[in-house]
């Protein structure tokens, strides 16, 4: 009687969200699955439009862009928060200010972001400016294949850096002030507390940080659509960019719909050690 | 290095971060204020002017203001907030049924749950549009709300406030004949007022941020969200500089001032979803 009323009184908090999942997660990945294996003119389910695309260089080149892109910007943002985070925990006045300050631009649309970096890249913009009184000349940017990447590398970070940063000051206040009085009482250096304490300490937020970054970060659609379209020469073709172009751009649902059963293979073993790493740390602080 | 000269060494570089990361924001802002001829003008060389406008004017703002801009930032709040309130309820609800009632298979719905709702619903935006087309919500309010209202990590933040909960209230509770919905919203959400706001402070965000969903499934005029109607002006060739820049201000100053006011819960949103030790 008891499990009974349990199970329906679960079934009835749950509705609403499991309706959710089906409708929007669930159902839509079938509905991509699907249309992946069924060919333009097929009548029959084939991996034809799987090996359309893995043999397709637009499709390869994006998946390869997107691998160096997450190899150089997830390290890059980690490192960079990590410095930051060291940086700004402290009890130095007005420290809290400038946190706020740095976190401020994870508030903001991508979009806006984009069409704000959008004006800096112009060749008479404001990066330019900044450059100039160090001799270093008018640089293309967003025009060229060769620095494309690293601006979007260089605005996504500014987007997102703060918000790593908030994680990782978290972790650091954690840190219990015994253990670094212990090792201060041996004789270490400000060095050897960073190894032998701060990094070893710091490994679980670490690693979230890491596979939360990657997995925002796969997904970056508005700043390649709004300032370089993937180009030039699909430098910065990212896989949403792709899949968006695929879809929306040519019209190719079949091609489409695998890359999307591509992307969300990939997204899903990241997001399943992220889910992992939560779920450890929310088992152990009950 | 004595210690006073380290300090003001580490101030130094704090404040000089603060003001790199702040900068660009800054200059959109003054920028906004200033007349078109003047925004590039004072760019090269640097100087005091670029810094700072010598000549102030609210035409941009006012433009911005009569343009369909504003019809575009009403349907980003009014999205974000029915985003946030129906999310609620949605979250809430199924973080009780996972942290507080015991039935079979709970730990499979959880994990189902949140791996399916972790996952950014930008990746299946393209065969989500199909299936929400199919449901006739092309161009309608309802079609640009659904999709935020699931939101893995809010889920996964009330259950942890719920597990930390007392057991001993749902007790008292069953013993007083309270039922299950009377214990979830007499006891639970009562108590649980500061993981409300850190949640739905992530869904507010996140549904203000919202670029790919807006752009393919609401692509009317009158139902255009801020953050798609700034990058809609950006590439207009009749749309000034300087009004693109008050728009960008508007639509970062909002969810800023967000933020800014409600930080504390930010933050411990983000100590309980980030791995801690």
């Amino acid at each position: 009687m008891n499990r009974r009323r349990n199970l329906y009184a679960a079934l009835f908090f749950l509705a609403p969200a499991i309706i959710s999942v089906i409708v929007l997660r669930l159902w839509p990945a079938l509905v991509a699955v699907h249309y992946s294996l069924l060919a333009p003119r097929a009548t029959s389910y084939s991996f034809e439009n799987y090996t359309y695309i893995f043999g397709d260089p637009v499709f390869r080149n994006s998946l390869w862009i997107t691998l160096i892109y997450s190899i150089i910007v997830n390290p890059l943002q980690i490192a960079a928060a990590l410095g930051l985070a060291l940086l700004m925990n402290n009890r130095l006045p007005t420290t809290g200010f400038w946190r706020t300050l740095i976190l401020l631009p994870v508030a903001i649309p991508q979009s806006v972001s984009a069409v704000i970096w959008a004006v800096a890249f112009r060749p008479d913009g404001l990066i330019n400016a900044v450059l100039a009184p160090f001799g270093i000349g008018p640089q293309p940017f967003l025009t060229s294949p060769d620095q494309a990447l690293a601006c979007i590398i260089l605005m996504v970070s500014w987007v997102g850096v703060g918000y790593w940063m908030t994680f990782l000051i978290a972790g650091l206040q954690d840190i219990p002030k015994s253990l670094y009085e212990a090792v201060t009482i041996d004789g270490a250096n400000r060095w050897q507390r960073f190894r032998y304490v701060t990094l070893p300490q710091l490994r679980r937020p670490l690693t979230f940080v890491l596979v939360a970054d990657t997995v925002a970060n796969f997904l970056v659609f508005a700043p390649v659509q709004i300032l370089t379209k993937g180009g030039p020469q699909g430098s910065t073709n990212l896989i949403m960019n792709e899949v968006y172009t695929r879809a929306f751009l040519q019209g190719d649902r079949g091609s489409a719909s695998a890359a999307t059963v591509v992307l969300v293979l990939l997204v899903l073993i990241v997001v399943l050690v992220q889910f992992r790493l939560m779920n450890d740390s929310g088992e152990q602080s009950r | 290095m004595n210690m006073s000269a380290r300090r003001s060494f580490q101030m130094v570089l704090i404040v000089t971060f603060g003001l790199l990361f702040v900068f660009p924001l800054y200059w959109v802002c003054i920028s906004a204020f200033r007349p078109e001829d003047d925004i590039f003008r004072y760019l090269s060389p640097l100087r005091i002017w670029t810094f700072l406008p010598n000549r102030v004017t609210f035409d941009n703002i006012v433009t911005l203001w009569m343009s369909p801009f504003a019809r575009a930032i009403f349907n980003s709040i009014f999205v974000a907030v029915a985003t946030v309130a129906g999310g609620l309820v949605v979250c809430a609800m199924a973080a009780f049924a996972l942290a507080v009632i015991e039935f079979p298979g709970r730990s499979l719905v959880f994990t189902v749950m949140i791996v399916s709702f972790l996952i950014p619903f930008d990746a299946i935006a393209v065969p989500l549009y199909n299936v929400m087309r199919g449901f006739g919500l092309q161009n309608t309010y309802l079609g640009l709300i659904l999709p935020g209202i699931g939101n893995g990590l809010t889920v996964f933040l009330l259950r942890q406030f719920f597990l930390g909960l007392p057991k001993d209230l749902r007790e008292a509770g069953l013993v007083d004949g309270m039922g299950y919905f009377q214990i979830f919203w007499r006891i639970y959400l009562p108590l649980s007022v500061p993981a409300l706001i850190s949640a739905g402070l992530i869904m507010f965000i996140f549904q203000w941020q919202a670029y790919l969903w807006p752009l393919l499934i609401a692509p009317r005029t009158d139902l255009k969200v801020a953050a798609v109607a700034i990058a809609q002006f950006s590439s207009a060739y009749d749309v000034s500089f300087g009004v693109i820049f008050a728009g960008a201000m508007f639509v970062s100053l909002i969810p800023m001032i967000i933020l800014v006011v409600f930080q504390q819960y930010f933050t411990s949103s983000v100590a309980s979803t980030g791995g801690k030790e």
